[in-house]
């Protein structure tokens, strides 16, 4: 038995191997599924190497026997044939979760990734090997594929129809396991006792990266079962902390920070979305615990974030100094004139108006790290208008309206990052950018 | 739920020596006791609960059964973890699997030879609550503290943990048992003669006017502590926390003078414990100027000076802090337009140096020393001046 649990969408795939003795002639087969979550229409046959000598003839739905089915099969000769019987269930949900653990000094990680398979479908499967599909299948495309229609009118069908698409398209999705895996499987039966924590190969398949498990597994109803799927031992991290106002918030977040790549001991395959415990020893070898949080999907080559929150021992505070305005233009009564306040000699006109100035505002970025180590610090800040950000900072640009810039902090030490924002106001607004000038 | 004979609460953790039909757990069980228990209380809103217990393995396949009722453990949290220094047995963890319907998981564990394992269990535990508190005492001068800083654990988990390792992330560990549904105070640090001064403050945006009719304000005094190293503090933040404030009557006795709630201090930030409203101290102001200059058309500087009346009738010398909200000054004259404020301080400007690292944009933070009143003499009234030119206005 194979199951390929897909975890965008609640769906399985089942397949049974039977060996089952065919007579000459006619023979009927029955299929019941009573108390599961089966789904009828995606029954099929198929009688692997002894497709051509056998062939069903009819599928029959008894009224007075619902979840039940029978095929009747001709058989050429009387035959021995491995049949498969495939469907599609649903309740069987699988999920990734990591418990992420850092050395004392936050300079490795140990990171153990863990897939968890629920059953919830109403059957036991027994000894059954395991494929995980990591990702989403894009469903609703292929669906639309088969039904010659465009994606957006995918809701529009019918749900018999719709169904039976979504079946025809993950089937096609997914390549049959090869049957290779089948037989290395074959010897882990009952009773043999495992020694090592199963294996879990990983391996690409289009879009998609399938998960699957060693040997075999049962699993009965209503319960989970969670098996390792990797382990990254001390994976060199980097500690950072972050403002990024619209990603973590209005504070200063600490990261831990590694590469889903080989030099972190990882690499190997995507890391699925899923839930991760960050933790650290401490001194003496107990934990302390940071913080949890729901990861994306991190493919290969990408950088793996984890958010610890804020830390008590750095303060982060932004304080403005002082304001000036300067630059600022009159429009005189009547007139469509504008004239600068301190060009000198102009008249003063009771009735001009404030129409264009440039407002300064000198500010400190303060930065306090009682840590006993020296912590990074990434600012970005971004701003709406026309801004001229004037610093002796090595700031650069992230995007037209956000300035990024950065600082090490040694420990037990302070800084204060002095930047200087002029905003261009009314008549003098003639951009909407930052500029940033020394 | 099956029945396992065990009572209707706590945790349990039972060993089951199974080799093969892991899924009856109906075998042998026995109950490996727990070695130690380490409360982790370092996260401000998570309490994790690590044990160690050492479990007889059989060779080959094993099964360790954990499960628990009426206490709130996160099971998405529950971590085990093979301690290395177990005696010659190589074990590792299989697969865990989580029955139905039940607060219970398995573990599916290999060893390599028969014999002890020693394993940690840790789990984030809801009903395990902290708080912090602070008992200070003050010398009869008022110059120094004896400051006690003390942890409350309140145990509402419906588990007993027998001798357990109290961390709080900083300092030592505490050993103290904590048993069902107790409440315990435990002594973090003692801190001796820790420097103090005394704060009086005039702010009239945050504390008001004691009588509004004769624009006198209310004068509320403060004990401050300076967590550094050099006020005998400084090993740690000091945590929110409700602080008692004695003070030594002169007899050997102490006087309960008041509380207040410490607010969470960083190092070398200041902690301030209010103490009530001094009488002794009287501030009285008024705003002395309001004078608009045109520069053109609608566009105006203003010359505002706030006056201060001050009488100290203490016997002794103080510093009053004197604070300022320049915006809610443009409120008051009816100028608020939402532009930031560009001020500067003009010609008659008298009052007490102008503290920087307190004083922000637009709160400003001024310390005007007071003589003491004569013993047998009238309070001095002293007349202090804050000129702002507000600029720029429109």
């Amino acid at each position: 038995m194979e199951l390929t649990i897909y975890n965008s969408e609640d769906l399985t795939l089942v397949r049974e191997r039977r060996s089952v003795g065919f007579r000459k002639g006619v023979n009927p087969l029955q299929f019941s599924w009573s108390g599961t979550l089966i789904d009828p229409t995606s029954v099929e046959l198929s009688f692997g190497d002894a497709e051509g000598k056998l062939r069903v003839l009819d599928t029959t739905f008894p009224h007075d026997k619902p979840q039940m089915l029978y095929w009747n099969v001709a058989a050429d000769e009387a035959v021995s044939a491995t049949v498969e019987i495939s469907y599609f269930t649903s309740g069987i949900h699988w999920s990734a979760d990591y418990v992420a653990i850092a050395d004392r000094e936050e300079s490795n990680l140990d990171l153990d990734g863990f897939v968890k398979i629920d059953n919830r479908s109403g059957e036991e499967y027994q000894q059954a090997s395991v494929r995980l599909v990591v990702g989403e299948i894009n469903l609703v495309q292929k669906i639309a594929e088969l039904a010659r229609i465009a994606p957006q009118q995918v809701n529009e069908l019918k749900e018999e129809e719709f169904r039976q698409l979504r079946h025809r398209a993950a089937r096609k999705a997914m390549a049959p396991a090869p049957m290779a895996m089948m037989e290395l499987s074959a010897g882990d039966g009952v009773g043999m006792a495992q020694s090592q924590p199963k294996e879990v190969a990983k391996e690409g398949l289009g879009e998609y990266f399938i998960y699957t498990i060693e040997g075999r597994e049962t699993i009965p109803d209503g319960w989970s079962k969670r098996l390792r799927s990797f382990q990254a031992k001390a994976a060199p991290m980097e500690t950072v902390y972050r403002y990024r106002q619209p990603q973590y918030g209005d504070r200063l977040t600490r990261l831990y920070l590694l590469d889903n790549a080989k030099e972190s001991n990882l690499g190997e395959t995507p890391i699925p979305n899923g839930k991760v415990s960050i933790l650290r020893r401490d001194d003496a070898g107990g934990l302390i615990y940071l913080a949890e949080q729901q990861i994306k999907y991190v493919p290969i080559g990408d950088e793996l974030e984890l958010e610890l929150g804020e830390n008590p021992e750095v303060i982060f505070e932004l304080v403005p100094k002082r304001v000036y305005r300067d630059n600022i233009w009159m429009r005189m009564h009547k007139a469509n004139i504008y004239k600068r306040v301190d060009d000198g000699h102009i008249q003063v006109d009771h009735r001009a108006r404030v129409e264009g100035w440039d407002e300064h505002t000198l500010y400190e970025q303060r930065i306090r790290n009682y840590t006993d180590k020296p912590i990074r610090v990434e600012i970005r800040r971004a701003f709406d208008g026309d801004v001229t950000f004037k610093s002796d900072l090595k700031a650069k640009a992230h995007d037209y309206r956000t300035v990024e810039f950065e600082a090490e902090v040694d420990a037990g030490e302070r800084a204060a990052l002095e930047y200087q924002l002029i905003v261009a106001n009314g008549y003098n607004a003639k951009q909407n950018r930052v500029e940033i000038v020394r | 739920m099956q029945n396992r004979g065990f009572p209707a609460f706590g945790l349990f953790l039972a060993l089951l020596l199974v080799a093969v039909d892991g899924w009856a757990r109906v075998k042998l069980i026995t109950l490996p006791v727990r070695e130690r228990v380490e409360i982790q209380l370092a996260h401000a809103d998570a309490t994790l609960v690590e044990e160690e217990r050492v479990v007889p393995l059989v060779e080959g396949a094993n099964q360790v059964d954990f499960s628990w009722s009426n206490t709130s453990i996160d099971p998405a949290s529950i971590l085990f973890r093979l301690v290395d220094d177990t005696a010659g047995v190589e074990a590792r963890v299989l697969s865990v699997s989580y029955p139905p319907g039940e607060n219970a998981l398995v573990w599916d564990l290999w060893a390599d030879r028969a014999g002890p394992a020693r394993v940690r269990i840790g789990y984030r535990i809801g009903g395990l609550g902290k708080s912090y508190h602070y008992r200070a005492t003050a010398d009869v001068n008022e110059s120094r503290l004896e400051l006690g800083h003390y942890l409350r654990l309140e145990n509402r988990a419906n588990e007993r943990f027998e001798d357990a390792r109290i961390k709080v992330g900083f300092g030592e560990p505490l050993e103290r048992e904590v048993g069902i549904a107790e409440t315990k105070d435990l002594l973090l640090a003692e801190y001796r003669q820790v420097p103090i001064t005394k704060r009086y403050t005039a702010d009239l945006d945050e504390h008001g006017y004691l009588d509004a009719a004769e624009k006198k304000l209310r004068i509320p005094m403060h004990y401050v502590l300076k967590n550094d190293q050099a006020h005998g503090l400084g090993r740690a933040a000091l945590p929110f926390g409700k602080a008692r404030i004695f003070m030594e009557d002169g007899n050997g006795g102490v006087a309960f003078v008041g509380e207040d709630w410490g607010r969470f201090t960083p190092k070398d930030d200041e902690m301030a414990l209010y103490l009530g409203v001094a009488r002794d101290i009287v501030v009285r102001r008024t705003i002395e100027r309001n004078d608009a200059k045109q520069i053109n058309g609608n566009l105006y500087h203003y010359d505002v000076v706030v006056k201060y009346e001050i009488e100290n009738f203490k016997e002794r010398s103080v510093v009053l802090d004197i604070v300022e909200d320049v915006r809610r000054i443009r409120r008051d004259l009816g100028r608020e337009n939402g532009r930031a404020i560009e001020w500067e301080l003009g010609d008659q400007h008298t009052l007490g140096g102008l503290d920087d690292e307190r004083s922000g944009l637009e709160r400003l933070v001024f310390h005007q020393p007071l003589r003491p009143r004569p013993a047998d003499g009238e309070a001095e009234k002293v007349v202090a001046m804050l000129h702002l030119r507000l600029k720029n206005e429109w």
